[in-house]
């Protein structure tokens, strides 16, 4: 009896196991496989792309658009690597300036007691949801007066702007999660209040610190409208910018489009997954408690 | 302190030396800087490689400040205008956007001479021509849609003897718009192959839908610019796109189309007859691009009820702004890039020139190449047939109010009349708004 | 007597409220105000004629403003609702992986890699009728043989752009909701199984609540973010056809820069701000409500 019931239980969890792992691969290429088709048609040729009947299976796979790309202007070239690094500075710079204001001021909403604490936050808060439309005309008023049209500065400030509230809201929420006691006793082994900072309430915290960065960095590297407002030559286009460069008036070059993508999805791609091993500082934190 | 004072006393050398000369004098413009806006994109690159030639040969540089696609271009010069930062110098302008920038662009006829004016095609030039101000110079990219279609489709014999069978004439390639539709629905087989495709949004639905009212007797607008498209000409004209619809000889995405999806569907052999842009025709002829590659046949646009070829058209060019600081180098480098060697260079890409002389060295150049000379043909005679769109600075914003209601009739949300009347009143309200009457 | 100092919270906020008031609050005045001027960009003297509220007037009573309107809040909450569920799901599943995790939950952002307006393309191809991957995909298969307008028809444009919307979004919450996950205290779990719950009232009664502020958290961005699908549609369908799809963002960016008429979109914008600061402050009080309830409140 007593094995029966054994035996039903190991049979039920080798079931629920089966069932586990088919809803994750399936749910895994519903994610991927629309991903991977841009992949896959950075290396073929248009007319395969387009097909009808379709081509399912690859053929003629080759490097063309990637050639094509870092050749010279108008042989199919566009200025990747300039794209490249106008993404990076800006990308780089605008999230670690956000996490810092970020940071500061979610810690102070998690830790601090003030008036009108709930009315600031909301109006924060607020600032996301200015639709671009009414923002973007008077940026660009206002940076072509001050020279700051077509510049990495220029771009950098709008997106810290963009990511701060997010990242304040998260942080926030982070820090709340960690007891004020933790810090307190600290505080009371003799640390000040900003070593107690660092050396117990930040690694608790980074989790959110690296889950706020990752966001952070991603909308500033993917972000399209504002920045093709606000940048107009190689100097400060980014590379989502640059994608509009595979189009003209009547034609749009997918393939080529698609090998530009690739490249500005690796480094995102890379970057995510070294960032990824902070969110378990988020498990010791559990840990911590119990 | 001391640069400035240097640099402008260049310019004002420079600015001394205007009334002087008129052909690019080696060191006209030294030290002068023309700030450039240009419209970015595979086909539109080359000439520029051009510039460096113009700058040794003046002492000039030009500093392309921007470097977008039309829609971009337009959104950014609107911005400038908003924001007063109109200093810098070219840019590119195109026909149909160019009546939305009445403060914009400086008048060209006093920088340039009159003979060299008229070596451009004399309606170019009109339609160039808004308020009586010569707003830009056309550089070798001009557009007028014309027939392509599949070869085999028309040598079929089968085919042939049914159709003759089916609507009592011979089997050819359209010559009117009735031809056009009854062929599109004779050759359909959906899912897998369809008759015809046309642009269903934006400008591209609105623009076809214009020029097929005029090809039917009609216009767009009466000469106060009162709404004048809910006319006998307007209905044909939307029955016209909804016939082929209804008829399943579209494909049933076509409202959703523009100009890359309508490419990419005659390259990828499913369309028989396609009107279309000159500038598909060495990509409908690559191997490398498109299935219907070898078998493709141009001919000249068809006509309407009214015996007028359809004939929507437009072409880019470039411009000088009002507060340019140096109009006479800017105007000589538009000059440069609008002349009869750079359009020769251009047009050697497959884009259409703008100058008659060039046309006489494209044809020429094209001796010997079948295909080419097929298309120039096509080109050359649908071109007599172009007309801009209407010269209003509120055509884009007619045009907004317009083609919803057109996808509307299409799609069967509203009737024809309905659909027509909607679009008229909704037209009449906006002129009335900006005042125009 | 000591000096009275600036308060260290105030130091802390002051470079967040710095930044946001220089590109946010001064560019929204200008819009204010322009939106009480028949603003139109290519003629700027326009910008000095005060007309009142007639830009509003006019929008309140536009039924092509209130059908975008109307199809704005229904795509919110079709979207946003959808992407939770599927975002918690795919969170639990992915929390259970034990091997190979790290490179699974980078697997699972992937969609957040991609630009939006790569996103408009992509699914415009995807969804196209005649040559596009879908309707490819089903003819191949025999499950149909018509060509399905997926990015025309009534219902299955917007279901289009709600797909295309929840492909590039869902990760945002799945990966919020794991690193809710990861942050949950093992004892209570651990005192439930020894008390003998079933796996469902673990969850509902101890993960949940738990995890309700990170998904409030998270729908309240995504709520202000999912208005900014805009370069999604724009490349989609660009709101039509025949306005199908068209959303508040489509409307407004194009009255404002392809007719030029500004001040009527920005007046717009303004009505929309309305329903933005609603869906904020509803999950902001949700907000406060299960953080209270975990005795985290501030």
């Amino acid at each position: 009896m007593a094995l029966d019931l054994n035996f039903q239980h190991r049979v039920k969890a080798r079931l629920i196991s089966i069932a586990h792992t088919v809803t994750l691969f399936i749910a895994m290429s519903i994610i991927c496989i629309p991903g991977l088709w841009i992949v896959l048609n950075s290396f073929r040729p248009t007319v395969d792309i387009m097909a009808k009947p379709p081509v399912w299976i690859p053929r003629d796979l080759n490097l063309d658009n990637y050639y094509a790309m870092f050749g010279g202007a108008g042989e199919g070239g566009v200025p990747v690597l300039q794209y490249f690094t106008n993404s990076l500075i800006i990308s780089v710079t605008s999230t670690l300036i956000a996490l810092l204001i970020g940071m500061a001021g979610g810690y102070a909403f998690a830790r601090y007691r003030f008036k009108g604490k709930n009315a600031i936050f909301i109006g924060l808060l607020l600032t996301r949801a200015v639709p671009g439309v009414a923002l973007s005309l008077p940026l660009f008023i206002v940076m072509a007066k001050t020279g700051l049209i077509d510049t990495h500065i220029g771009l950098i400030m709008v997106y810290v702007a963009m990511n701060v509230p997010f990242t304040i809201w998260l942080i926030d929420g982070f820090f709340r999660q960690i007891p004020p006691d933790l810090a307190e006793a600290a505080e009371i082994d003799g640390c000040t209040r900003w070593q107690a900072f660092w050396k117990v309430e930040f690694p608790v915290a980074k989790a959110g610190v690296a889950s706020a960065g990752i966001f952070a960095f991603l909308t500033s590297w993917n972000e399209y409208a504002l920045a093709s407002q606000l940048t107009r030559s190689t100097f400060s286009k980014t590379m989502p910018v640059g994608l509009r460069d595979f189009t003209s008036e009547f034609t749009i070059n997918w393939g080529g489009m698609c090998a530009l993508a690739v490249l500005m999805i690796i480094p995102a791609l890379v970057l995510t997954f070294l960032v990824q091993k902070h969110l378990i500082a988020g498990l010791t934190f559990g840990g911590v408690k119990g | 302190m001391y640069k400035s004072a240097i640099r402008s006393l260049l310019s004002a050398t420079a600015l001394l030396a205007i009334g002087v000369a008129s052909p690019a004098i080696a060191g006209e413009y030294d030290g002068v800087t023309i700030d450039a806006k240009l419209i970015g994109g595979q086909q539109y690159e080359a000439l520029y490689g051009r510039i460096a030639e113009w700058e040794a040969a003046t002492g000039a540089t030009v500093n392309i400040i921007s470097k977008k696609n039309h829609f971009e271009l337009d959104k950014e010069f609107k911005s400038d205008i908003a924001a007063g930062t109109t200093n810098w110098c070219v840019g590119s302008n195109h026909s149909s956007f160019a009546p939305q920038y009445p403060t914009l662009y400086t008048d060209l006829s006093a920088y340039v001479d009159a003979d060299e004016i008229a070596g451009f095609v004399p309606a170019m030039i009109a339609s160039s021509t808004i308020g009586g101000r010569l707003v830009m110079l056309p550089r070798a990219q001009f557009d007028v849609s014309v027939l392509y279609y599949q070869k085999s489709l028309f040598e079929d014999e089968a085919n042939k003897t049914a159709f003759a069978a089916e609507y009592g004439y011979d089997l050819v390639p359209p010559l009117t718009l009735d031809q056009f539709r009854d062929q599109a629905i004779f050759f359909a087989d959906p899912p897998n192959f369809y008759g015809t495709q046309y642009a269903g949004k934006d400008e591209g639905a609105s623009g076809r839908f214009y020029e097929m009212v005029v090809a039917n007797g009609g216009q767009m607008f009466n000469d106060d610019w009162t709404p004048a498209f809910n006319s006998d000409a307007g209905k044909e004209a939307l029955q016209w796109f909804l016939d082929l619809y209804e008829a399943g000889a579209v494909p049933p995405g076509t409202t959703s189309y523009l100009w890359d999806e309508l490419g990419a569907g005659f390259a990828s052999g499913t369309i028989a007859i396609n009107l279309d842009w000159p500038g598909w025709s060495g990509y409908f002829n690559d191997p490398e691009s498109s299935k219907a590659a070898g078998n493709v046949g141009i001919t000249v646009q068809p006509m309407g009820s009214a015996g007028i070829h359809t004939g929507w058209s437009g072409f880019h060019g470039f411009s000088v702004t009002e507060n340019c600081a140096n109009k006479d180098a800017a105007a000589s480098l538009v000059s440069f890039l609008t002349s009869e060697a750079s359009q020769i260079a251009e047009s050697s890409g497959g884009s259409l020139p703008t100058r008659t002389a060039v046309w006489d060295v494209v044809v020429a150049n094209a001796e010997g190449d079948e295909y080419r000379t097929m298309a120039l043909n096509a080109f050359q005679e649908g071109a007599t047939y172009a007309f801009a769109v209407p010269q209003t600075e509120y055509w884009i914003e007619a045009s907004n109010l317009i083609f919803p209601e057109i996808q509307a009739a299409i799609l069967g949300d509203k009737t024809v009349d309905e659909a027509l009347q909607a679009a008229s009143d909704a037209v009449d309200e906006m002129m009335r708004e900006n005042g125009v009457y | 007597m000591r000096r009275k100092k600036i308060p260290t919270w105030f130091v802390l906020i002051f470079p967040a409220l710095v930044i946001l008031a220089a590109v946010v609050l001064v560019p929204l005045l200008f819009s204010l105000y322009s939106s009480f001027t028949p603003y139109k960009l290519t003629r700027p003297d326009t910008l000095f004629k005060w007309i009142g509220t007639f830009n509003y007037q006019k929008a309140i009573n536009s039924a092509v403003f209130w059908a975008a309107f109307g199809r704005t809040v229904l795509l919110l909450t079709i979207a946003l609702n959808l992407e939770m569920l599927l975002g918690l799901g795919l969170a639990l599943l992915v929390s259970r992986v034990t091997r190979g995790q790290r490179a699974l939950r980078t697997l699972m952002m992937f969609p957040m890699m991609f630009s939006p307006i790569l996103v408009g393309f992509q699914f415009k191809f995807i969804f196209n009728d005649n040559v596009g991957l879908v309707n490819n995909a089903l003819q191949s298969l025999g499950l149909t043989n018509e060509a399905i307008p997926w990015l025309v028809d009534k219902n299955l444009a917007m279901f289009s752009i709600i797909f295309a919307e929840m492909w590039s979004s869902t990760s945002v919450f799945a990966i919020l909701i794991l690193a809710g996950l990861f942050a949950i205290p093992q004892d209570p779990l651990e005192a439930a199984k020894v008390d003998g719950c079933t796996p469902w009232q673990t969850f509902r009664h101890i993960t949940l609540p738990f995890l309700m502020p990170f998904i409030y958290i998270a729908l309240a961005i995504r709520s202000l973010d999912v208005a900014r699908a805009y370069d999604i549609v724009q490349i989609m369908t660009n709101g039509g056809p025949a306005r199908r799809t068209e959303l508040l963002w489509t409307l407004i960016g194009r009255t404002g820069y392809v007719d030029a008429k500004m001040g009527y979109a920005n007046a717009m914008g303004y009505i929309s701000i309305v329903m933005a600061i609603f869906f904020t402050i509803f999950f902001f009080r949700k907000l406060n409500a299960a953080r209270s309830e975990l005795g985290m409140a501030g």
